[in-house]
């Protein structure tokens, strides 16, 4: 193997006197799809935003395409390393925080323009290929409140991919949706996995990780508790806690 | 052409259609009867006030004096919406600076919004204004007339629409800011990128209803006798000449109109920001 794209060591992360996670570790490869599952309050957000420093870990280093990021730094050196990671990384949210007074295009354009100082034309170039990716291009003039929730997602996903991150991070990107908007997204991340991007997906779908995933990792209270392939995992959990995760999807399919 | 003219004689209007269009037929009316309410109000104030020209029994104004001091008075217009136009100017850089002063993590600079704004809400305006003029003299500090007017209701004004800015910065939700730092922006840039325009189109409402009503508060600023302003200009010939009723009705029309039109104005700016909502 190669030298991962991200590679969690020992993370550990306390909100006050909470412990919201426990000395995580975890690595993804390049072009590997990882999903992560677990009931809400396992700290699997956190964790995914612990990654791009949304939240400061507490313990442990973050490394990200070689860029070694140890917690508790302070000083201008510091943040430096984080502005440089979070370059490489593009992140979906759940809410989709979609830029409102902005028009779609704008969107997707904003961050290049901005932050990486691109000229107008080039990431206009570069919006309009991601848009078109994500099947948006045709709604590039609308704003983002004329549009339904599966189109705002797949809108968001283009405005992180115009950024040309090393790896995608993707929070529960459907958990906001109506149910029969869910299909549209996951269909755009299926695409995504199948160009071969690196994506590691905080989700619900079962199916989606079980189609798409190369891995799966399973998450309580804190901790990694299982990982394997996704077809293993789901058919034989070896963590009893896994096995009773599983149930309650089922139970509610 | 003719097919399809005769195809839509023919095909009846759907239940929707005719019930849309009975509300707009009600909403129409409604909104008539409310215009030719208003023309009867102000045909009636004007007959109220004209027993002069019409020979009624009425209250006569002396229409020799409003026509002879028209322009005087109007004049006062001009420089009621000059130290406006500045003062507003001026609140809006302070209302900025105290509005960031406030979400600062810097103790001073947060100790100085607070007690800027404390100061300036915890005094009567009118106050405020004859400090300018009056007590700072005393301390050798004498400016111009205009200038301690609008340094008045700009500071006073100021303190006021750093909450409305503070309100709008409030508005703009945390993921707003989470999605641009995740794209990587420098907090300046969230800032001035993502968190300032958003704020500023859910201030800019009130920030017009405040302009709105310092134009009329200017008008204190005229009890110094320094700034010719429309209420000085209006109580000064209305004094010497016992025609108060007169002036003070020319100045209110005048003070009126210049509302009616902000307000319309306030209206158009709000249509044009609305893009991107709903």
């Amino acid at each position: 193997m190669g030298t991962p794209i991200i590679k969690v060591t020992n993370l550990s992360k306390y909100f006050g006197r909470l412990h919201v996670l426990k000395g995580i570790n975890l690595e993804v490869q390049p072009r590997e799809v990882v999903c992560v599952i677990g009931r809400s309050g396992s700290g699997k957000s956190t964790m995914l935003r612990c990654i791009n420093f949304l939240e400061e870990p507490s313990e442990g280093e973050i490394e990200i395409h070689g860029l070694k990021i140890p917690a508790g730094g302070k000083g201008r050196e510091h943040y430096k390393l984080i502005h440089e990671a979070r370059l490489l990384t593009g992140m979906v949210f759940q809410e989709f925080n979609l830029f409102p007074h902005m028009s779609i295009l704008e969107n997707v354009m904003e961050a290049p323009v901005i932050v990486k100082g691109m000229d107008h034309a080039k990431a206009k170039e570069i919006a309009e290929m991601n848009l078109a990716r994500v099947g948006m291009l045709f709604k590039k003039d609308e704003y983002p409140n004329r549009i339904s929730g599966g189109q705002k997602q797949r809108v968001a996903i283009a405005r992180a991919l115009a950024m040309q991150p090393e790896v995608m991070l993707f929070d529960e990107p459907t958990s906001a949706l109506d149910p029969e908007l869910i299909g549209e997204v996951l269909e755009v991340m299926k695409g995504l996995a199948k160009e071969g991007t690196t994506m590691l997906v905080v989700t619900h779908e079962m199916g989606f990780a079980r189609e798409v995933a190369d891995r799966m990792v399973v998450m309580n209270e804190g901790e990694l508790i299982e990982e394997g392939e996704p077809s293993e995992v789901l058919a034989h959990p070896k963590h009893k806690q896994t096995q009773a995760l599983l149930d309650r999807y089922r139970t509610a399919d | 052409m003719k097919l399809f003219g005769s195809k839509q004689t023919t095909e009846p209007k759907s239940q929707a259609e005719l019930l849309y269009e009975l509300q707009q037929r009600k909403e129409r009316i409604f909104r008539t009867n409310v215009g030719a309410s208003w023309v009867f109000l102000l045909l009636f104030l004007y007959v109220v006030f004209s027993g002069d020209s019409l020979g009624l029994d009425a209250i006569s104004l002396d229409s020799k004096f409003i026509a002879d001091n028209f322009a005087f008075i109007g004049k006062g217009l001009g420089v009621t919406i000059y130290i406006s136009l500045l003062s507003i100017a001026l609140a809006i850089v302070l209302a900025l600076f105290a509005a960031l002063g406030r979400l600062s993590r810097f103790p001073p600079f947060y100790a100085l919004s607070t007690f800027y704004v404390s100061l300036m809400r915890g005094t009567p305006l009118y106050l405020q204004i004859f400090f300018f003029f009056l007590a700072l003299p005393q301390l050798g500090i004498v400016m111009p007339p205009i200038m301690a007017g609008v340094l008045a209701l700009g500071m006073n004004y100021g303190a006021y629409m750093s909450e409305t800015f503070r309100a709008g910065i409030g508005s703009v939700g945390k993921g707003q800011r989470e999605a641009a730092i995740a794209l990587g922006m420098t907090s300046g840039q969230v800032m001035r990128r993502i968190v300032m325009p958003q704020a500023l189109r859910f201030a800019i409402p009130p920030m017009g209803n405040d302009f709105i009503a310092m134009t009329k508060d200017s008008a204190m600023v005229a009890a110094t006798g320094f700034v010719h302003e429309l209420m000085w200009r209006a109580t000064r010939q209305g004094r010497a000449t016992f025609h108060n009723l007169e002036a003070l009705i020319m100045a209110a029309v005048f003070y009126w109109g210049m509302t009616l039109l902000l307000t319309a104005i306030q209206s158009r700016i709000e249509a044009r920001l609305g893009k991107g909502d709903r």
